[in-house]
């Protein structure tokens, strides 16, 4: 059994961030679409955790960054779900393809 | 009187009848038929007429020699401009011939505006239903501005605009009745003979200009005979044309512009034809006053001739006075026969002014003013009277109808003929002044020799030791000594036969300047001599021409005379017609009168005032005007008898001939022999045809010649040029500018479109798009990273790695 080092932190951090990229890519609903990114935004933060744990011992940089970015995060999902039901009551659905219009 | 006095008088007589022209230019037409005339009368000859007399008053009995000579000196020079380092100043020439002129000119133009109103009121005068009577008198004025103008100019530039101007209003007054063919013509015809004579004036004004240095007469003079007497200038350029040296030809070249203007052979031909015009116009311009011009041009630059320019002078006015003289024998129209007549005279004056009577040839310009302006103004009467009838042929017996008219024309023609009474002081006009002329000629051919050496012996001696300025003394000396010498040798006991006014003239007015003006008079003196120390004797022809002259000249005016007044009516209808009106006798009695006392008058001292300054003393020969006394009679008896009964043998084969008709005229015409002489005389010896010939056709032939040229080489060259222009425009157009230019354009255009519409189409608009296009870009850099830029390489990463 292999210790556990950077690279697999990276390995889970690329193929979330793959994930992510695939839902926001593929779906045309509006909350999948911000589901994925948060799936990205996750990424990132396990990226910056673990770089912080392996590249730097004994700063927090990376883990104070992480905390702010979750707390970005909270923010941008809440004006992203606002967005939406601004969509929605515009027109009566979250489909991201009809929304290809900039007048509302 | 102040000296300004004068000139400020004279000025303001030039430019009142400038002030009357721009009145009756613009308000003309509102002032109507006879005031506008009168305003022409008033405005523009009345002020200077009023002008003139006081001034000449004023300079005559005001003024002594010295201070006469003292204002002259004093004139007014207004400095004007340059030309290049020359400058030109403006001023007034104050001497006694001006102030004559100028009272010639405004006494006898005053009579003529008078006479032009009454001559006016019976012509039609409307073109296109508009009046252009002020005209008439607005050219007058503007003829009057020009004419006093060139009289006071003291510089040959001012001279030639004035000279011009008075050319232009020539001009303008020949075709006054401009609507006809014949004034039209004629005023061309004035024009360009005149153009002819000037472009010799401008060759003799730029030779004075560039060799003298200055455009001053005085100024001029004075260095022309410094030039001579040191060789430098015009003397020092060994330039020769004809055989005339170079100040030979500007002394001809300026007299050029004297034979236009005053219609001396061969440019006299404008002026019988200039006859068409009204006949004050005739009167003023073409017999008194402007023709008169070129004698006074004469006058004024004799100074810069030189003996071989004074000879071409005198051959030219001898041409001129016999051919003229001659011509008007068979004239039928007797304006024509004035015309040729005033030619003849003017001839007297030019060949006067060759042979050195200054004097008497500037006398003899005024005399002839008065009369022949009279005759003019007669003819004018008459033929107004007789219904616009100028044929002699069919007048005659007009005396009964037209008394007055009639006996000043026979004072006029007495007047030119030189009626007087020999070895008395009693004649008129010609008298005088024709016979002086004659008087100097016969001492310039026969009596020259003994003059000459006596002169050259004086002259070079002064020429040659004295250096300039200091010699006056002894010159003016010499110049008195040949003057009292001249005086003497024609007059040794003259004594009391002489009436007073005239007697002893020339003695004052050669001692006087002498006194005053030192330096001036002693260059002119010094030059004088040296240069006329060569004069040589007249050629015995031209005396002979213009004796036998003065025989033909009584002739052909009693001959006028006759046939226009006396003998019975040939013409019923015309006879019927003819009156005369007082507006237009009265100036002929004026002027009539005037003709009687211009002998008489001031006229010959003034002239003869002049004469010392103006001129070069010892080629003025001053004989005194009294030739006709006895002592002279005895001297030059057959040259007295001779010419002063000339006039008898005139009038009687005039009045043989005459005197009973046209018939025994008609058949000597018609004799064998007489007859083609009288076609060649009435057809004026071809000359006209002979210009018509050479120039007119010469002109044609030339212009057809440039046409063909123009045609076939000018235009054709550019024709083809254009042609392969446009060939070449063509080739450009469809080739470079179609598939070159206009390809580029369109290849970059089209070239954006292509682009615009490749990078249009991964435009979606789609979110979900975009989010593939950025992970499969970021993807490819982060591949390429890896791969070729040695990211994540095991050396970067343990540099990373702490």
């Amino acid at each position: 059994m292999e210790h556990i080092g950077l690279t697999h932190y990276l390995i889970v951090s690329a193929v979330l961030f793959c994930c992510g990229i695939f839902t926001t890519a593929t779906k045309r609903n509006a909350i999948g679409i911000l589901i994925g990114v948060e799936l990205m935004l996750n990424s990132t933060g396990i990226n910056l955790v673990a770089f912080d744990r392996y590249m730097g011992p004994g700063r927090l940089d990376g883990q104070i960054v992480a905390l702010f970015m979750i707390v970005l995060a909270a923010a941008e999902t809440a004006l992203a779900v606002g967005i939406c039901i601004n969509v929605y009551k515009n027109l009566s659905t979250v489909d991201v393809d009809s929304a290809s219009q900039l007048r509302g | 009187m102040n000296s300004h006095t004068y000139e400020i008088l004279l000025a303001l007589g030039v430019l009142s009848p400038f002030i009357s022209f721009w009145l009756l230019v613009f308000v003309g037409p509102k002032l109507g038929k006879p005031l506008a005339g009168w305003v022409g009368v008033i405005l523009g000859m009345g002020v200077p007429l009023a002008m003139a007399s006081y001034v000449l008053l004023g300079w005559w009995f005001g003024e002594d020699a010295a201070s006469r000579a003292m204002l002259g000196e004093q004139a007014f020079r207004y400095h004007w401009a340059n030309l290049g380092t020359v400058p030109i100043l403006v001023g007034i020439k104050l001497d006694s011939l001006t102030i004559a002129m100028y009272f010639m000119v405004t006494f006898i133009a005053f009579w003529i505006f008078f006479f032009s109103v009454g001559y006016m009121s019976g012509h039609s005068d409307e073109v296109d239903g508009k009046s252009k009577y002020h005209r008439f008198f607005a050219y007058l004025s503007l003829f009057a501005f020009s004419m006093l103008g060139l009289v006071l100019s003291s510089n040959l530039l001012f001279l030639f605009i004035f000279w011009e101007l008075v050319g232009l209003c020539s001009y303008l007054l020949i075709g006054f009745y401009f609507h006809e063919r014949v004034p039209q013509y004629a005023q061309m015809k004035a024009f360009i003979t005149n153009r002819v004579g000037d472009f010799g004036f401008i060759i003799g004004l730029m030779l004075v200009y560039f060799q003298l240095g200055t455009l001053d007469l005085d100024d001029a003079a004075r260095i022309f005979a410094e030039q001579y007497a040191a060789g430098t200038g015009i003397f020092a350029s060994t330039f020769t044309m004809f055989g005339w040296s170079l100040a030979t030809i500007m002394g001809v070249g300026l007299f050029c512009g004297a034979m236009g203007k005053s219609a001396q052979f061969p440019l006299h031909v404008w002026l019988p034809d200039a006859m068409a015009g009204p006949t004050p116009v005739s009167a003023l311009i073409h017999a008194a006053t402007m023709v008169a011009a070129g004698v006074y041009l004469v006058a004024r630059v004799f100074r810069l001739m030189t003996p071989e320019a004074l000879m071409f002078v005198a051959a030219i006015g001898c041409i001129t006075l016999t051919l003229m003289a001659l011509i008007a024998m068979v004239q039928t129209d007797i304006k024509k026969c004035l015309a040729y007549s005033t030619l003849s005279q003017l001839g007297y004056m030019i060949f006067g002014l060759g042979c050195g009577a200054w004097i008497a040839a500037l006398f003899h310009l005024i005399t002839h003013a008065f009369f022949k302006a009279m005759m003019f103004l007669g003819s004018g009467q008459v033929i107004e009277g007789c219904h616009h009838e100028q044929d002699m042929r069919k007048m005659g017996g007009l005396i009964k109808k037209m008394p007055v008219t009639a006996i000043t024309f026979l004072v006029g023609v007495l007047a030119i003929s030189g009626f007087g009474i020999p070895g008395t002081n009693i004649g008129l006009g010609g008298f005088f002044s024709k016979d002086e002329i004659l008087a100097v000629a016969w001492v310039r051919t026969f009596d020259w020799n003994d003059y000459s050496r006596h002169e050259a012996e004086h002259g070079e001696h002064h020429a040659a030791s004295v250096p300039a300025i200091d010699s006056d003394d002894d010159a003016s000396d010499n110049l008195n000594g040949n003057h009292k010498q001249m005086l003497l040798a024609s007059d040794p006991q003259h004594g009391d036969s002489h009436a007073a006014p005239q007697h002893g003239e020339a003695h004052t007015a050669s001692e006087s300047p002498r006194g005053l003006k030192p330096s001036a008079h002693g260059d002119n003196a010094h030059g004088r001599a040296g240069i006329f120390s060569h004069v040589p004797p007249m050629p015995k022809w031209m005396f002979y021409l213009a004796l036998f002259t003065a025989y033909i000249t009584p002739f052909y005016m009693m001959r006028c005379w006759w046939m226009t007044f006396m003998g019975k009516p040939r013409d019923q209808h015309v006879h019927d017609h003819a009156h005369e009106s007082f507006m237009m006798y009265f100036p002929l009695i004026i002027l009539a009168v005037g003709t009687c006392f211009a002998s008489y008058f001031l006229f010959r001292d003034l002239i003869s005032d002049a004469s010392t300054a103006a001129t070069i003393a010892p080629m003025v020969l001053a004989t005194d005007g009294h030739l006709h006394t006895a002592a002279i009679a005895a001297a030059h008896h057959w040259l007295i008898t001779g010419v002063g009964g000339s006039f008898v043998v005139g009038f009687v084969i005039a009045i043989l001939i005459y005197g009973r008709g046209l018939g025994i005229a008609s058949a000597i015409k018609n004799t064998v022999g007489i007859q083609q002489i009288h076609t060649i005389l009435d057809h004026k010896y071809y000359i006209d045809e002979l210009y018509h010939l050479v120039w007119v056709k010469g002109c044609l032939c030339i212009a057809h010649i440039a046409r063909f040229f123009d045609t076939w080489v000018v235009d054709m060259t550019y024709n083809t040029l254009a042609k392969l222009t446009e060939r070449l425009a063509a080739f450009m157009g469809l080739i470079i500018d179609t598939h070159g230019v206009d390809g580029i354009y369109n290849g970059i255009a089209e070239t954006a479109i292509g682009m615009g519409e490749a990078v249009r189409r991964p435009q979606t608009g789609r979110i979900r798009n975009y989010v593939l296009f950025a992970a499969g870009g970021a993807t490819v850099v982060i591949v390429l990273m890896l791969l070729y830029w040695g990211v994540g390489s095991p050396e970067q990463v343990a540099m990373l790695t702490p």
